[in-house]
């Protein structure tokens, strides 16, 4: 059932379209990524479901009712900022206590709720504390727990996890993914790191100049990207772009594949769907490098002028000289086949 | 170890030098020693010498001097007569009082004009921020003999706006109309002081507060007013010692009708026209000095305050 | 909606209450005639010519722009050296100078002129009301503008880093200093001189009480032609009144123009410069 409806959502600045028409809708409990590259809209659209910025045209709503012209005030939901955006002069618990306390809840209920969420978060020797006394990671925990302390309806976060460094990072992204679970709340939230996006949302919508590409599950938009913007932004590949033939375009012996009208495909594959071995069938290539990345090794092979990458598990990289010779090959559903 | 020598040379210095010299305790090892020593402080202070000397000789010795003569008495030895004196003087109490009140007044109103003016110059877009800011530092330049003028011509007794509205307004040397003309370098002052500190307050804390189902009241109560409240203090403290160190404007606002008594005032008088009595100056000078060390102290106090949380 | 209004009827009365006393002015010093009208009878630029032919006017003029440029010449000698030294050598030169930099900034300047006469009686009595002393007394409370400029612009260039980079390249401390060093804060050591130059035009407090009649600046100048109840000279006064401000103003332009893109520092210079304009 749709939490959230999204319906031609448009917001222009000046000439430049900043949303264009998007529809989507979030299902209840759900936790659906935004994501794309900078001035993607990503932001703009979270905005406009925040009621930070107001759409110029197209509908919103949550919980079935239209909140489109609704201030940002009294739409029910808790955001967590870019800046996380806590308030310098109260502590955590007064920061968390905030919402509560503008909606003139009882004193007793604000003290209990703001003690249970800093134990949500792991925070509860810490409420006294000023923000700037806490550490990056701190001060992210208590945002969401601002956020989520009038029990709202949505939960938005705006770029939660990327003022963090790498390794604070993926713990708190395994977390925010943890509490939202627990709290079972419908949450919309924009990143632009895609394995972010991959590890911990039910749904991505891969976003671009203004309009969503596709709408589905990490694995889905991973492994079948429906469009070629999908396809370079999602993961790692390799992209060849070839001349078609009778309605085919083929890599030498590597692969085979039907392609779409025009004279030229753009052939776009996986590291690690590249196969690579000492004998045909393929196409004939040599190692050019190889870098080890633990698990696996990325082994760069070069066929005719055109360098391709393959992720390779490590134990049969072993095997594998720079300059020798080996075979190429892609196993046609593996490659996605796009006009150029 | 190496982290904060190359972030902070202030401190990686500090280390290196305190590594490289002994303790002046152990130092005693001969003249040769010594020498070296006395050569190695030479060579890290030679180049600033000049200036330190200069300034030594032309603002501290003179601020050192007018504590001297406050105390020391015409018949020899020290003592609180020449301050007594001055508390003596109805003249000085005025002057003393007056230079206080405007001061305060001053520094009252440059903040109640001047805070809504920076907070709205802060949310202008960049075009209109230059302008209001070219027109608070021009403003605020436009002190001295010529202010004086412009407010004679506007407000004086033949002035365009005295003709226009047919008015008479406050004599430009009385107490309101130094107060009129003073705001006009003193909330361009104000503004400028306290740009940063608005800066400071960011859109995503409103943005936050909204989220949260603040007002525009509770943010401003609750967050707003609590943060900008200690830069706001210490730009009254500052508009408020400038205001009484003020020499220029008040000569020329004074040489009118009506005119009103301050401490500069005094002391530039004394010094022109009696041969005697230049301890009042003294007196009335370590005054200023005082409040201006206060102030400065207070100044310092109420910037840590206001960057505590940020 | 209507605090919007509100905001902009605010704004507009500040601007009103900035343009009007210049706006008397500048009609002052066109003016044929002003009698009881709001507005003069007639305009003319005879005022302008006939003002700086007075000899009493171009030598005050010429009082202080020679003023201007001995005070600029003892700050920029002093402070430069100072503060490379303190930047590359010996930051605890910096935190002395920050604290005697508090001093003229605080302490009102005709304070420190009332000390400055007294010390110069008892010691040196034939230096009192020279030129040099004025000069120097003029040097004293402007130094720290050109201070703070310098080693703002030294640290935002890294010279430490910049002299040990020339160093390892085998350059002699005096060619960095020349080569390196002096072209990349060129920039801080003009806006800091334009600085003191805006305090030295117009600086009163100083030039009153140390030197008075005998070296007529042009501030004192103005100050005696204002208070003479009988020559009271409205158009010369007026003309030199807008002279004086379109002097600062292109000052203060020409700091905000060369600082542009670091508007921070250039904003706290602007309060700074604004300050010492005020207490002239």
């Amino acid at each position: 059932m749709s939490h959230v409806v999204l319906n031609g959502v448009t917001k222009r600045y000046g000439a430049q379209l900043a949303l264009d028409a998007v529809d989507v809708s979030v299902d209840k409990g759900e936790m659906l990524a935004l994501l794309g590259p900078s001035g993607c809209g990503k932001t703009t659209l979270l905005r406009c479901i925040a009621g930070l910025n107001d759409a110029d045209a197209g509908t919103i709503s949550i919980g079935g009712a239209d909140v489109t012209r609704m201030p940002a005030r009294k739409r029910p939901i808790g955001m967590v900022f870019q800046s996380y955006a806590l308030f310098p002069n109260l502590s955590a618990a007064k920061n968390v206590a905030f919402p509560l306390t503008v909606r003139r809840r009882e004193r007793k209920e604000t003290a209990a709720r703001v003690e249970e969420l800093l134990a949500l978060v792991g925070l509860e020797e810490h409420g006294h504390k000023l923000p700037n006394q806490l550490s990056g990671g701190q001060q992210q925990r208590v945002a969401l727990a601002r956020a989520l302390a009038p029990d709202p309806e949505v939960l938005l976060l705006d770029e939660p996890l990327s003022a963090l460094d790498a390794q604070v990072r993926t713990r708190l992204r395994d977390e925010v993914r943890r509490i939202q679970h627990q709290v079972g709340i419908t949450t919309v939230f924009v990143t632009h790191d895609q394995s972010e996006a991959l590890a911990i949302s039910d749904r991505v919508a891969v976003m671009n100049a203004g309009r969503i590409e596709q709408c589905a599950t990490p694995p889905e938009v991973y492994a079948a990207p429906s469009t070629r913007f999908a396809a370079g932004f999602v993961g790692n590949r390799n992209t060849l772009e070839l001349p078609v033939a009778d309605g085919r375009v083929a890599w030498g012996g590597a692969f085979d594949v039907e392609a779409p009208s025009g004279e030229r495909a753009l052939c776009l594959f996986r590291p690690e769907d590249v196969e690579i071995g000492a004998d045909g069938p393929g196409l004939a290539a040599t190692v050019d490098v190889k870098v080890f990345l633990g698990a696996v090794t990325r082994v760069y092979a070069t066929c005719d002028g055109t360098t391709v990458f393959a992720d390779v598990p490590s134990r049969s990289a072993a095997g594998l000289e720079d300059g020798q010779k080996v075979f190429v090959r892609v196993a046609p559903e593996h490659v996605q086949v796009f006009a150029a | 170890m190496t982290t904060p020598q190359v972030s902070t040379p202030v401190a990686g210095d500090a280390r290196a030098s305190g590594a490289s010299r002994p303790p002046a305790a152990l130092g005693g090892r001969g003249p040769a020693a010594l020498g070296r020593r006395l050569l190695r402080l030479l060579a890290g202070w030679l180049p600033a010498l000049p200036l330190l000397v200069f300034t030594l000789g032309m603002l501290v010795l003179p601020a050192l001097r007018l504590v001297h003569d406050t105390f020391a008495l015409r018949s020899g030895g020290f003592g609180m007569d020449n301050i007594q004196k001055v508390a003596d003087n109805p003249v000085d109490r005025e002057a003393i009082a007056n230079s206080l009140e405007l001061g305060a007044l001053q520094a009252t109103l440059a903040a109640a004009f001047g805070m809504p003016a920076a907070w709205l110059i802060s949310r202008m877009r960049v075009a209109g921020r230059a302008t209001w800011l070219a027109l608070m530092n021009v403003a605020s330049n436009f002190a001295g003999i010529g202010l004086a003028f412009g407010f004679v011509a506007l407000i004086g007794t033949t002035g365009m706006l005295t003709h226009l509205l047919d008015v008479s307004f406050p004599a430009t040397g009385s107490f309101t109309g130094m107060n009129i003309a003073y705001l006009y370098f003193n909330i361009p002052m104000f503004v400028l002081l306290t740009l940063p500190a608005v800066a400071v307050l960011k859109d995503d804390w409103w943005e936050a507060a909204q989220v949260c189902h603040a007002t525009r009241r509770q943010f401003w109560r609750r967050i707003g007013a609590p943060v900008l409240a200690p830069f706001a203090a210490a730009g009254w403290l500052l508009i408020f010692t400038w205001t009484i160190g003020i020499y220029a404007v008040a000569y020329a606002l004074a040489s009118g009708p009506q005119s009103v008594k301050l401490i500069t005032l005094q002391i530039g008088a004394t010094l022109e026209s009696s041969v005697f009595g230049l301890e009042r100056a003294a007196v009335l000078s370590v005054l200023l000095m005082l409040l201006a060390i206060v102030s400065t102290v207070l100044y310092r106090l109420a910037i840590r305050r206001a960057t505590r949380w940020l | 909606m209507r605090s919007r209004i509100g905001s902009r009827v605010f704004l507009a009365l500040l601007a009103l209450y900035f343009a009007l006393p210049l706006v008397a002015a500048l009609l002052y010093s066109l003016a044929t005639k002003w009698g009881d009208t709001v507005l003069p009878s007639g305009y003319t630029l005879h005022w302008w010519v006939d003002v700086f032919s007075r000899p009493e006017v171009s030598g005050a003029l010429g009082r202080s722009l020679v003023l201007t440029a001995v005070t600029l010449a003892i700050d920029v000698l002093l402070v430069v050296p100072a503060a490379y030294w303190s930047v590359v050598h010996n930051p605890r030169i910096g935190s002395v100078v920050q604290t005697v930099t508090v001093i003229p900034f605080a302490i009102p300047w005709v304070v420190i002129a009332a000390g400055l006469q007294l010390i110069v009686k008892d010691t040196v009595p034939q230096l009192f009301g020279t030129f040099w002393l004025l000069a120097a007394a003029t040097a004293a409370i402007a130094f720290p503008f050109l201070y703070w400029a310098v080693e703002n612009s030294l640290l935002a260039a890294d010279a430490r880093r910049l002299s040990e980079a020339a160093a390892t390249c085998g350059a002699h401390p005096m060619v960095t200093l020349v080569r390196v060093v002096l072209p990349a804060i060129r920039g801080g050591i003009v806006s800091g001189s334009l600085l003191v130059a805006a305090t030295a035009m117009n600086e009163f407090a100083l030039a009153k009480v140390l030197v008075g009649t005998r070296y007529e600046t042009l501030p004192l100048w103005s100050a005696r032609v204002f208070t003479s109840r009988t020559g009271n000279d409205p158009n010369a006064l007026a003309v030199i009144t807008i002279f004086t401000f379109g002097l600062l103003f292109a000052l203060s332009a020409l700091v905000v123009w060369l600082g542009r893109g670091k508007s921070a520092s250039s904003t706290l210079a602007l309060a700074r410069t604004s300050s010492s304009a005020e207490k002239g």
